[in-house]
């Protein structure tokens, strides 16, 4: 891929991913007969974040909130330019794992909670992630994604709706939103930070979003780039559509069975997708 | 000042009840229901006190809850806004004088705005959060210049 693609889409990022959740909120509040608030809300939030006075409870706290957000950054980054999967996969896990470091450095029961149910949902997610980024190595004998080519929709579909919790789990939403759990946990591991400390973590939280959202999209292309960009576009929207639509249809499940769900769904689904394509012979390296 | 403009826009708020009736208290959750929905100016029931930008207060302020008022509101980062929702968050009305009260929330922490009523009707709430935000857009201007 050409360096100022790469580039581009590298400072498109944000502002996109703000979008995205804007229109989140929207659709939230249509589909609570509401009117909901502008599509940049979250931009706005983010703006204001930065022009507030930041209390901290220890250094620690700020380290791990930078270093989450650069790991974050670097993993994009990765996955603009064209990089290694596995690698991006890595980068950004340990930068979910910054959170949990940041949230426990802090002295307080609402933030420890928080850390310890971020660990259970990564526990959930990580294996199905991982698992995704292998059947997609699997299927095309690479896992750099400049090199990706074919529909991997048509050839792993199952994949992609395996990756459907793990996305309600980035995005925070229930069933799945142990760690943020809001009326319950307040903010989980985001509690102890506030100001423009709060704002660096929101910044690792859309740039990690980011991460997964651009994985999912590489499951469509097309030989046509229009095609491909529209068809990308569609597939994420669908996808954070249905996570939207369940986010406000369900209620928010036990720790347990968080785990549970996340891993059986997503195991048993990836399982299922590579067990007919190695039986009918149609792919992958054998 | 721009950023004036942009900082304005997403007042998250902190409710804290010092000793209400629950009077107050249902009117300001009436907010985020359909009928009234703040959401459309951005605004976020954020229940903690470190992300929030300001503080509805109902009730008159009973001596348990005056400690936990002072330490929310210095937990809360500046600017900061403290709205006094309904008669009794203004001058303790009916609770004026008694032996387990302080009185208003001004007698403990400085407050920005009132709004009157018993109990204090939604869109009340609303417009003096509206009037908050304009305040709170100047109070930007000024630190910004600082």
């Amino acid at each position: 891929m050409d360096w100022y693609l790469g580039l581009g889409l590298f400072l498109l990022t944000l502002p996109a991913i703000g979008l995205l959740l804007g229109f989140d909120r929207i659709l939230t509040a249509r589909l609570q007969n509401r009117v909901g608030p502008p599509l940049w809300q979250p931009l706005l939030d983010l703006g204001k974040l930065f022009g507030k006075e930041g209390m901290i409870m220890n250094k620690g706290q700020v380290v791990f909130a930078l270093m989450g957000l650069l790991l974050q950054a670097a993993a994009m980054a990765l996955l603009c330019m064209g990089g290694d999967l596995i690698v991006i996969f890595f980068l950004s896990g340990s930068g979910s794992f910054m959170l949990v470091l940041g949230a426990f450095s802090a002295l307080s029961p609402f933030s420890h909670l928080g850390a310890q149910r971020e660990l259970l949902q990564i526990i959930a997610y990580e294996p199905v992630f991982f698992l995704a980024i292998v059947s997609v190595g699997w299927y095309e004998g690479t896992f750099m994604v400049e090199d990706l080519e074919g529909n991997l929709l048509g050839a792993l579909p199952l994949v992609v709706l395996a990756l459907v919790p793990v996305l309600m789990i980035k995005m925070q939403k229930s069933p799945l939103d142990l760690a943020t759990a809001h009326q319950e946990l307040v903010s989980g591991p985001y509690v102890e930070y506030s100001g423009p400390y709060l704002g660096l973590m929101k910044l690792a939280h859309w740039f990690e979003l980011a991460v997964l959202l651009g994985i999912i999209s590489l499951f469509y292309s097309n030989e046509e780039a229009v095609w491909t960009v529209l068809g990308r576009f569609v597939l994420v929207m669908a996808l954070v559509i249905a996570v939207v639509v369940i986010d406000n249809t369900t209620a928010r499940l036990t720790r347990g069975s968080v785990v549970l769900t996340t891993l059986v769904w997503g195991l048993v689904l990836v399982g299922v997708n590579l067990l007919i394509l190695t039986l009918f012979d149609l792919g992958g390296i054998s | 000042m721009t950023s004036a403009r942009w900082t304005g826009r997403s007042p998250w708020i902190l409710h804290f009840d010092t000793g209400s009736c629950n009077g107050c208290d249902l009117e300001v959750w009436a907010l985020l229901t359909p009928r009234y929905d703040v959401e459309r100016f951005g605004m976020i029931n954020k229940a903690n006190p470190k992300h929030a930008d300001i503080l509805l207060i109902t009730g008159p302020v009973s001596k348990k809850a005056e400690e936990r008022l002072v330490n929310l509101y210095n937990q809360t980062p500046d600017p900061k806004l403290v709205i006094a929702c309904g008669d009794c968050a203004s001058n303790g009305v009916p609770f004026a004088d008694c032996y387990n009260v302080c009185g208003g929330v001004d007698k403990v922490i400085p407050v920005d705005l009132y709004v009157p009523g018993c109990s204090c009707r939604p869109e009340a709430i609303m417009d003096a959060v509206v009037l908050g935000i304009k305040m709170w857009r100047e109070m930007v201007v000024k630190e910004g210049k600082k």
